[in-house]
């Protein structure tokens, strides 16, 4: 299962808290044998910042690109160019305005190893790690809807909780939306979505 | 000499002669007890033992050295198969880091403390406080309407990207990015030069390896406790570092250990070749069953010293028994006097022993005032070795003079091994050309000779370590090699005081990379108090009012609300609060406070570290000098001053003994011909050491010297027995007691020339040289000379 629920990123690993509600293992186990079959994935978002901090959502639009086992490329479109691939614990970002590129070790950024921890474990359907981070709940099984909720007292300072939607077939996610703990969100929508279509070598 | 009438020693032979029984069982009873004493002896294996404790400055020195960031942890790298698996690196890591804390080597630190919101809240509220005239300037710069500008679109192309969320907080309390102000003041304080940050773990910048960190309580020069912490060290990096890894681990702990190490291996092999070379020589030149009473004087001897020190001290120094032993474990001279004079017998034994008494309590109170002049010295390790020998050299005159002449028979006929050498005498004018031209050649030579005062040059570093340390510092930086400056104050407020001048002083010429200052980032509470009047004064004047109405308008146009930035403009109207070492450490910048600030009995230290480089350091030494309470120590020049204090010690101390012993030869032997003979083994073997050495390009260290007070001390007995006797008629005995006295001496201390321990080294080629031109002296070139004076 791909992707990108990514955004949701965040997270730091977690202690249990107390007895978590249980989605239904058949569910779960459908959605990781979908996923298993996905090699690549490319798809348009459009993603809508709610924050207090504005006066109205931040909308912006983009691309994604995934290619098991570890490439990812992160690139919004507007209102700015900008973006990174990550390659294994190797990234690349760059902006547009402002001309620069630059390298990075993901190791080395403690927020850019949250996120991409966040992307690749939902890229690659780990269930067991997303599990293991957040208590699972149900909202609906067709076309599945998740809600998570992180379980380390770290992450629920400020993330409050995620709801995750499947495709109708269940290969890919849908939308995206991240609740934090001042009632901001972000709500990300994937389009016009492709799995296992053969991506250019140079994308990443 | 007048023939020697029956003197004290002559009477208590008679007194004894018919109470033998107990005599001899108060000797053994005095060796049991002191057997039983030595057996309680505290050993103090610390290198306390060779500090100067006179108040000099390298005493202080090397005190302060100790309170180095690094010089006081135990390190381990940890290196990971291949760079890049950082996941794999810090997962060992922490495993090994757990298994140090269950095996309580002390505390094990794996990164800083984890850096949250705390720290961030702490930049914010710093501010004020750290703002100088030029921070102001720079401030005033980022406010202009353009800078706001630009700054709100990068905050806002931030928060787009997914990582956006991180940073809402920050864009909030912090949109101009003051804050950074205070972040750069961190580059002050980075005291691992090639270090990042990954996971909170300190991972080199090569992501090869991992740091870790040991604050223990065991220390470095105590090498009994020193083992059992490596034990536990190499034990827990054993069981938990994975195949492919590899551990490095360095810490003062493995070079004492190392060197202790080395000492015993030395010793193991030098005192097993020398036990093997002395029997031989008893059993050439001794042959008879009363010579095991000879062979037993220096174990009866240690035994005893070692006793009286138990009596003395509660804790002995290792290097006193060591060293001390070995010294004494060469006394023998007198013993082997009265048993040649024994075994020739022909004379009433008190008689002989009163006869031999007269040179042996000469030679023993020249040695006497040798090892008593130690008792000036700077170094408690060699007062107390003053005390052992002196104690020593006692028990081996009183066995000597006292026990032994009732155990030594006479041979039968009054025969000496190989005729009492009376056979070996060479053509004098052979001798005396020969020893012309070798003291002329050694004269030369000893012009050459070059003097290291270096403590390294006498401190072994195995290969292992040396490649350990470029492994080290390849990967880290150099972690070790940094100058200590000392700011010292009665309280905290003064000694930062100071802290912010050193640095004031040393911030133009050196860079963050090289400089680590806790100033920037806590001047004293006066300076701050200052900085808070400065930073009010700013954003009045209408100042704070016109960048709100900047945010409010250049946020509008990318979509943020009025209040925005609410947060931010209200730490420009929020009284700030204080900076101090709480509040530090409740940001997580802990370890670093306690790294550098270190508080004292009575008074407050602040640490600043600077390269070790001897120019550097010498123009610092120039620059800080007006600056009271200011102390620039370096361990490079430690190391100097140490050895000049030791040298300048012994070179004292050699003058003293040689002008007290030449005045006891003087008085005893009163002519000037007799005296010079007197001191012919002494300056022999003086000047062949010091030219030979000088010749084969060896330096001359401070073992070196040491050796040479036990040079003198032995060739002046060799030329005292050789002229007492040689017109008594008791010149055979003295020239086997020389000869045999000298070959034990050349097998038991020369022998240590074959040690791997550059100090043992040192003492065994000293001796070597020395004695082994002095017994010839005594033996060929006193007669030789002597023969010339006869009429």
């Amino acid at each position: 299962m791909k992707r990108l629920l990514l955004l949701c990123a965040l997270l730091l690993p977690a202690l249990p808290l107390h007895a978590e509600s249980q989605p239904s293992p058949q569910l779960l186990e459908t959605l990781e044998k979908n996923a298993g079959s996905v090699r690549t994935i490319s798809s348009d978002f459009v993603q809508e910042k709610h924050l207090s901090m504005f006066k109205n959502p931040m909308t912006s639009k983009g691309r994604l690109y995934f290619a098991r086992p570890d490439q990812l490329r992160w690139e919004l479109t507007a209102p700015v160019a900008s973006g990174f691939v990550l390659k294994g614990d190797r990234g690349r970002r760059w902006h547009e305005r402002t001309g620069r590129t630059e390298n990075f070790q993901i190791s080395q950024e403690p927020i850019m190893k949250l996120v991409s921890e966040q992307l690749f474990a939902w890229a690659r359907s780990d269930f067991a790690w997303i599990k293991k981070e957040y208590r699972v709940t149900v909202l609906q099984e067709s076309p599945a809807l998740l809600r998570l909720e992180p379980r380390s007292a770290a992450t629920a300072s400020f993330l409050h909780h995620l709801l995750v939607g499947f495709s109708a077939d269940g290969r890919y996610v849908k939308s995206v939306e991240l609740h934090e703990k001042d009632g901001d969100f972000t709500r990300i929508r994937f389009q016009n979505t492709v799995v296992n279509k053969a991506l250019p070598a140079d994308i990443f | 000499m007048d023939e020697p009438s029956v003197n004290l020693f002559g009477r208590l032979y008679r007194y004894f002669a018919g109470r033998r029984r107990v005599l001899y069982g108060a000797t053994l009873l005095l060796v049991a007890l002191s057997l039983f004493a030595s057996s309680r002896l505290q050993l103090q294996e610390d290198i306390v033992a060779m500090l100067p404790d006179d108040g000099s400055s390298a005493a202080t020195d090397f005190r302060l050295l100790q309170l180095a960031p690094f010089t006081r942890k135990l390190v381990v790298s940890l290196k990971a198969p291949a760079p890049g698996d950082s996941t794999a690196l810090v997962a060992t890591a922490d495993s090994l880091a757990q298994a140090l804390r269950e095996a309580k080597v002390g505390t094990v630190s794996t990164g800083p403390a984890a850096l949250g919101g705390e720290f961030f809240g702490f930049l914010g509220s710093a501010l004020p406080s750290l703002c100088g005239e030029a921070d102001l300037k720079r401030l005033e710069a980022a406010t202009t309407p353009e800078k706001v500008r630009e700054r709100l679109r990068e905050g806002y192309e931030q928060l787009l990207a997914p990582e956006g969320w991180a940073l809402k907080g920050k864009l909030q309390t912090d949109p101009l990015a003051f804050s950074d102000l205070v972040l750069e003041r961190l580059r002050f304080l980075n005291l691992v030069p090639n270090m990042r940050l990954v996971q909170n773990h300190f991972v080199s910048a090569d992501g090869s390896s991992a740091l870790i960190t040991v604050d223990t309580t065991v220390p470095m020069t105590d090498s009994a406790a020193s083992r059992k912490l490596m034990d536990r060290v190499d034990a827990a990096v054993k069981k938990t570092v994975p195949a492919g890894f590899s551990a490095t681990v360095l810490s003062g702990h493995r070079y004492t250990l190392a060197n202790a190490d080395a000492v015993k291996r030395d010793l193991y092999l030098v005192l097993t070749l020398s036990v093997v070379a002395i029997f031989a020589i008893y059993l050439v030149f001794l042959r008879s069953m009363s010579a095991l009473f000879v062979f037993l004087v220096p174990s009866t001897v240690l035994a005893i010293a070692s006793g009286a020190m138990a009596l003395w001290a509660t804790k002995v120094f290792a290097v006193t028994l060591g060293f001390g032993g070995v010294l004494l474990g060469m006394v023998d001279e007198y013993a082997t006097m009265i048993y040649f004079a024994c075994r020739k017998g022909g004379k009433d034994p008190a008689l002989i022993t009163a006869e031999v008494s007269r040179p042996v309590l000469s030679g023993a109170l020249a040695t006497l005032l040798s090892f008593g002049v130690m008792l000036l010295s700077v170094l408690p390790g060699q007062r107390q070795l003053a005390v052992y020998s002196m104690t020593g050299i006692v028990a081996a005159l009183l066995f000597s003079l006292v026990v032994l002449p009732h155990l030594v028979r006479p041979a039968p006929g009054g025969s000496l091994p190989f005729g009492g050498m009376k056979t070996l005498r060479p053509p004098r004018r052979l001798v005396l050309v020969a020893w012309c031209a070798l003291l002329a050649i050694c004269a030369f030579g000893a012009t050459r000779v070059r003097f290291n005062g270096s403590l390294q040059a006498v401190n072994l570093v195995p290969s292992e370590l040396k490649r350990a340390e470029a492994e080290l510092n390849r990967t880290w930086g150099d972690l070790q090699g940094k100058a200590l400056i000392f700011a010292e104050g009665k309280d905290l407020e003064s000694a930062l005081e100071l802290n912010r001048r050193v640095f004031e002083r040393l911030a133009p010429t050196l860079p963050p990379g090289e400089l680590v200052s806790l100033a920037p980032l806590l001047p004293s509470e006066a300076r701050q108090s200052e900085n808070r009047e400065r930073w009010v004064t700013f954003w009045q004047d209408g100042r704070a009012a016109r960048l709100e109405r900047d945010l409010a308008r250049e946020g509008a146009a990318f979509g943020f609300t009025g209040a925005a930035f609410a947060p931010f403009l209200a730490t420009l109207k929020t009284p700030a609060i204080p900076l101090n070492l709480d509040g530090l450490r409740a940001a997580g910048l802990g370890e670093l406070v306690d790294a550098l600030v270190l508080p004292g009995p009575g008074s407050v230290r602040v640490l600043t570290l600077v390269p070790d480089r001897p120019e550097l350091i010498e123009r610092l030494s120039r620059e800080l000098a007006p600056l009271p309470g200011v102390r620039l120590v370096s361990e490079s020049r430690f190391g100097a001053v140490m050895g000049g204090s030791i040298i300048g010690d012994f070179t004292r101390y050699l003058a003293i003994t040689g002008v007290l012993v030449f005045l006891l030869v003087a008085v005893v032997f009163r002519t000037p011909s007799r005296i010079a003979l007197v001191l012919v083994p002494v300056v022999t073997g003086v000047v062949c050491m010091l030219g030979i050495m000088g010749l084969l390009g060896l330096a001359f260290n401070i073992f070196n010297i040491a050796a040479t007070i036990l040079i003198i001390g032995l060739c002046v007995d060799y030329g005292i027995f050789m002229v007492s006797r040689l017109e008594d008629g008791g010149d055979e005995t003295s020239r086997l007691a020389v000869l045999v006295s000298g070959l034990t001496t050349l097998a038991g201390l020369g022998a240590l020339a074959l040690a791997r321990h550059p100090s043992m080294q040192s003492i065994g080629v000293s001796v070597l040289l020395g004695v082994g031109t002095g017994i010839p002296a005594a033996l060929f070139v006193i007669p030789a000379l002597h023969r010339k004076d006869q009429p």
